[in-house]
């Protein structure tokens, strides 16, 4: 009889990063779907052209420099897919290609690959399509959902991720749901957002659009470009919301959520590094107060049921 | 009340080894062709932190060598050939005895608790004093004997921890149980102690032991908390139940807390009311087995013999694993015998053996959030690998239960509890001779525990 060994845990979770990409770009593929309804035919060949472009990128970069062909295991579809996403339908096809090109090979591989990268390729991307292009970039319309029928079919959207803001909540919802992406960072986005644009008295109309949400939910939980302490995530959702109202309403809240969370994602390592969590035990600083404060009484052992030890 | 299968048929031979605990090698007393009976003492402790080791069955020493021990060396064992003839030395019970009898009925009783240390060795910690005993019931394994009802486990668990309070000299005592555990809980409520009725009382929000025993008015409670698993989980549930802070090179004890096991504790029942030594205990045997069961087994059972009496193996046998299908020791053979620490045998086919190749950390915090004492294991692993170990340290790596929750859920299946096991060691070595580099620079570097103060 031969047995194998080998160190523990004998016993894992049957999940994957491939199975996470998969996940998402699957998630994704209703909004795609209702934007080929609303844009036409152009809307696949942007799809396609961009995650064309992606993958020849990554096969290109991984085989130049003697790596891993990591195709199959879907970042650079998603990378693709999510460029597609964000820009207007109707520019020609050579743009989504350049956007890649450059989220793969700059974002991406120069940062170091999966999990090493600072900003998140897709919104490097699109920061760059839209400084070196930014007239063809502007989007034909910006939205605003006046019915409730628009949460599913925003008519008046400008790009791909702004089709259906319900499409893509329910997708999120899902994932979270399946923990595949974080529920911490798109709770306090959204509790944050919604409170501090009632304060400034935008209405919620120009707040709750796809490309919002979209960007809440599928870039700022984009795991290496968050933090990965549990209070890091809460306050890292919560800054996004803060930036991206700041620029939304001085601007308009789809070019403001794209600035806001590239200006997050800088902050990304500074919260983590801020928020590392103490040892079990160690008393927060209320309760060191309390502590001496409570000691300091007299007859303290009538109390003395109401502390610890 | 799970039930408890007793193993009948004895087995070709007995693998005992001399060393069944975390301390020094036990000199044989026996040498080949003698005979020996069952129960009677083959290997004696000569120091203070070794228990000594008892035969399980009646027969033949055929051999004194180097075997393979379930966790993962080699320990010189004893091999015996099981006779025919049942002999078994006079048991005598040991009622009544003072304290430091108690002490070395335990210890040449041969009881070792489940994690390495020979119980007399936390009940009596040299230079230090226990006020507090835990018995631990929270793990699975739970089962440490053979009982007719639950009632009956119950009442010999505290009889037992009344015996430990009176050996460590300890005034307080407590057994431990699992929320979930509805069954003990049932059991351990409403049971007489001293006159005194008992209810099992949950761990709430931040309190900890010594407000029940205020609460209740009695010495001796029964608590349930959630369900703890883990390699060293000792200094977090020292930390849980009393509040107390273990520091590093540091165990329970110095803060002046033993935590016994059920096993443990149902073995210094029987060798005081019965005379017993600890040859028997309980495994649970699960996985591809034909028919996975707890069964009694006499300490030194090839894990071979335990299989067959649990049906066999099913289908394609992959991996072998003791203690544990998480954290366990894998096997290279199932010619290794059961010994006082051994809790479990798993089996895995041998498609559940995973074979992962990891890659880079995708940050997704995945691992931060299944940990149970507030690590962040991708942090620590990526500075493990660089092998920088002072940030480790600094990361609360110490803190580290060893369950392996983080290495179960990584998506990019990165190693993550080898390399805080390979980082936590290398710091222990590190530490290992600081005593001695104490003393002639007359510092005192130790740790801040104050032997229960
Ligand atoms: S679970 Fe794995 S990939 Fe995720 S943060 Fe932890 S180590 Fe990194
Ligand atoms: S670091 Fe991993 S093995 Fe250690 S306690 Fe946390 S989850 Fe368990």
């Amino acid at each position: 009889m031969t047995f194998t060994i080998s160190a523990p845990p004998h016993k894992k979770e049957n999940i994957t990063f491939k199975k996470i990409m998969w996940a998402k770009v699957l998630a994704l593929m209703p909004a795609v779907l209702l934007s080929v309804y609303l844009f036409g035919l152009p809307a696949i060949g942007l799809v396609a052209a961009s995650i064309f472009a992606a993958i020849a990128t990554e096969a290109a970069i991984q085989k130049a420099f003697g790596q891993k062909i990591t195709i199959a295991d879907g970042h650079a579809v998603l990378i693709g897919l999510m460029v597609a996403m964000i820009i207007p339908p109707e520019v020609p096809l050579w743009i989504p290609m350049i956007g890649t090109v450059f989220a793969v090979g700059i974002g991406k591989h120069a940062f170091g690959g999966i999990g090493s990268y600072v900003f998140n390729p897709v919104l490097a991307a699109w920061l760059f399509l839209s400084l070196a292009w930014g007239s063809i970039m502007a989007p034909a319309s910006y939205p605003q959902t006046s019915a409730l029928f628009e949460l599913v079919l925003e008519n008046g959207a400008g790009v791909m991720a702004g089709v259906s803001p319900f499409f893509i909540l329910l997708a999120g919802a899902v994932l979270i749901f399946r923990r595949y992406i974080e529920w911490r960072i798109p709770v306090a986005f959204f509790v944050t957002t919604v409170l501090l644009a009632f304060l400034l008295g935008d209405s919620l109309s120009y707040v709750v659009l796809g490309v919002v949400v979209f960007g809440v939910l599928f870039i700022a939980t984009d795991t290496s470009t968050s933090p990965t302490t549990k209070n890091g995530r809460v306050i890292y959702g919560i800054v996004c919301g803060v930036l991206v109202v700041v620029y939304g309403h001085f601007a308009n809240y789809v070019d403001g959520t794209f600035y806001g969370l590239f200006l997050a994602n800088c902050v990304a390592s500074l919260i983590d590094n801020n928020t590392l969590p103490a040892s079990y035990g160690t008393e927060t600083f209320l309760q060191c107060k309390y502590r001496s404060i409570v000691s300091k009484i007299p007859f303290k052992d009538r109390l003395e049921v109401f502390l610890d030890d | 009340m799970t039930n408890v299968y007793v193993m009948e048929k004895i087995p070709e031979k007995i693998i005992i080894p001399l060393k069944q605990h975390d301390g020094c090698l036990c000199t044989p007393l026996v040498s080949k062709g003698d005979m020996v009976a069952m129960g009677q003492k083959i290997g004696e402790c000569e120091c203070y932190d070794s228990a000594s080791v008892h035969s399980s069955v009646c027969g033949e020493v055929i051999s004194i060598e180097e075997t393979a021990n379930p966790n993962g060396s080699k320990v010189n064992s004893i091999i015996i050939q099981p006779a025919e003839a049942v002999e078994c030395v006079d048991l005598t019970p040991v009622k009544d005895v003072s304290a430091s009898k108690l002490v070395d009925v335990i210890k040449d009783a041969g009881i070792v608790e489940h994690y390495g240390t020979p119980t007399h060795k936390v009940l009596r910690p040299e230079g230090k004093q226990i006020d507090t005993v835990l018995i631990n019931a929270t793990s699975s394994e739970w089962i440490g004997g053979h009982y007719d009802t639950s009632a009956q486990y119950a009442s010999q668990m505290i009889d037992a921890l009344k015996l430990l309070m009176k050996a460590a000299g300890a005034s307080k005592g407590a057994v431990v149980l699992r929320n979930d555990d509805l069954e003990s809980i049932n059991a351990f409520d409403h049971l007489r102690v001293d006159g005194k009725l008992l209810t099992v009382a949950p761990l709430m929000g931040k309190r900890k032991l010594s407000y029940y025993f205020k609460n209740m008015g009695s010495d001796i409670i029964v608590v349930s908390q959630e369900r703890i698993y883990g390699q060293k989980i000792l200094d977090l549930l020292t930390y849980n139940l009393t509040g107390r802070r273990v520091s590093f090179c540091c165990d329970p004890t110095d803060v002046g807390v033993a935590i016994c096991g059920v096993k443990s504790a149902k073995a210094l029942y029987d060798a005081v009311h019965e005379g017993r030594p600890y040859i028997e205990t309980v495994v649970s045997v699960s996985g591809k087995v034909n028919s996975p069961k707890k069964i009694l087994v006499k300490i030194g059972t090839p894990f071979k013999d335990v299989i067959d009496a649990c049906g066999g193996y099913m289908g394609d046998t992959g991996k072998l694993i003791a203690n544990g299908a998480v954290t366990g020791v894998a096997q290279y053979t199932d010619d290794v015998p059961v010994t006082k620490m051994t809790t479990s045998i798993t089996v895995l086919s041998a498609d559940e053996v995973i074979r992962d190749v990891s890659i880079d950390c995708t940050h997704c915090a995945r691992c931060v959030d299944v940990c149970p004492v507030n690590l962040i294991p991708s942090r620590i692993t990526a500075f493990a690998d660089q092998g920088r170990f002072d940030e480790c340290r600094q990361m609360n790596i110490l803190n580290c239960v060893e369950c392996g929750r983080c290495s179960a859920v990584c998506p990019s299946k990165i190693h993550l509890l080898q390399l805080i096991r390979y980082a936590k060691n290398s710091i222990e070595n590190a530490y290992e001779d600081l005593s001695s580099k104490e003393s002639p620079a007359n510092l005192k570097l130790g740790c801040g525990c104050s032997g229960g103060k």
